[in-house]
C-alpha cells in the first residue's frame, strides 16, 4: 500500500498568537512591563549564567596550567556558589508565593 | 560581578599582593647576579600601586580595590666589590653586585604575605555576611 507524503502538512499554517500582547497588557496584571518580576528573574539568570561561565573558564585554565593567579580562581567560585544560592532562593521564594495562592481555599 | 562587588575589589588587591612577592621572589633570586663593572647592575623590582575607580573629590566613592601601576627599577650602580678572583672581574680586581639588601627584602616578603591573607580574610568573611543574609526569612 502505497503511502503519499506528507507534503501536504506543510500547508497547515501556524499562526502566531498576535493578541497574545495585546491581551496581557489589557489584563493590568504587570503595570511597569520592563520592570515586571520575570524580567528580575531572567537579569537574575543571565547574571548567574555569567558568573559560572567565568568560574568554569578559570577552572579550565587551572587544568591547561594557564591560571595567572589562584584566587582569580577560586574567588570566581565563590562568586559562582553565591550567585546560585541566590538565584534558587529568590526561586524558593517565588514557589512558595504561588504554591500558598494555589492552596488558597475557595 | 556587580552583586558581588567586595569580592572583585579583593581579587584585584589580592593580584597588587601577588605582584609584590613575585618582584621580591625576583629580587632575592637575582641576589647573586654579578655583572662587570663597565655593564649596569641587575636592577631590583619595585611595585607601584594604584587606587582604582575612587570617584571624584567631590563625590567621593568606595572604590574598586587596587592595581600595579607600574614597576620601577632599582639603581643601576649596584655595588663594586673587590673580588680579584671573580671570572668577571675587571683589571682592577672589581665587579658589580645588585644593590638589594636581603633583610630588607624578607621583610618586604612579610608584609605582602601578611596583606594577601588579609585581603583573603575579608573574602572569607565578606562571603560569610552574604550567606547569612540569604538566611533572611527562612
Amino acid at each position: 500500500m502505497p503511502v503519499g507524503p506528507i507534503g501536504s502538512a506543510a500547508s497547515i499554517a501556524f499562526t502566531p498568537l498576535t493578541t497574545l500582547p495585546e491581551t496581557a497588557t489589557t489584563t493590568g496584571a504587570n503595570p511597569t512591563s520592563s520592570t515586571g518580576f520575570g524580567d528580575v528573574v531572567i537579569g537574575a539568570l543571565d547574571n548567574l549564567s555569567a558568573t559560572q561561565q567565568t568560574a568554569d573558564k578559570l577552572a579550565t585554565q587551572a587544568a591547561t596550567g594557564q591560571l595567572a593567579d589562584v584566587h582569580d580562581y577560586t574567588i570566581a567560585a565563590t562568586e559562582a556558589s553565591l550567585a546560585t544560592e541566590l538565584t534558587m532562593a529568590v526561586r524558593n521564594k517565588a514557589v512558595e508565593a504561588f504554591t500558598s495562592i494555589m492552596n488558597m481555599p475557595l | 560581578m556587580a552583586t558581588f562587588p567586595v569580592l572583585a575589589t579583593m581579587a584585584n588587591g589580592l593580584s597588587v599582593f601577588r605582584t609584590w612577592m613575585d618582584a621580591i621572589g625576583d629580587n632575592l633570586a637575582n641576589l647573586n647576579t654579578v655583572r662587570r663593572t663597565d655593564e649596569s647592575a641587575f636592577q631590583a623590582r619595585y611595585i607601584v600601586a594604584e587606587a582604582v575607580n575612587y570617584g571624584s573629590a567631590a563625590t567621593p566613592g568606595v572604590g574598586s580595590g587596587s592595581r600595579v601601576a607600574s614597576v620601577e627599577l632599582g639603581s643601576r650602580e649596584g655595588q663594586l666589590a673587590y673580588e680579584p678572583d671573580h671570572p668577571l672581574a675587571d683589571a682592577n680586581g672589581m665587579v658589580r653586585r645588585p644593590d638589594i639588601d636581603m633583610a630588607t627584602q624578607m621583610t618586604q616578603l612579610i608584609q605582602a604575605q601578611r596583606g594577601y591573607q588579609a585581603n583573603l580574610a575579608v573574602v572569607d568573611r565578606a562571603r560569610d555576611a552574604y550567606l547569612a543574609a540569604l538566611q533572611i526569612g527562612k
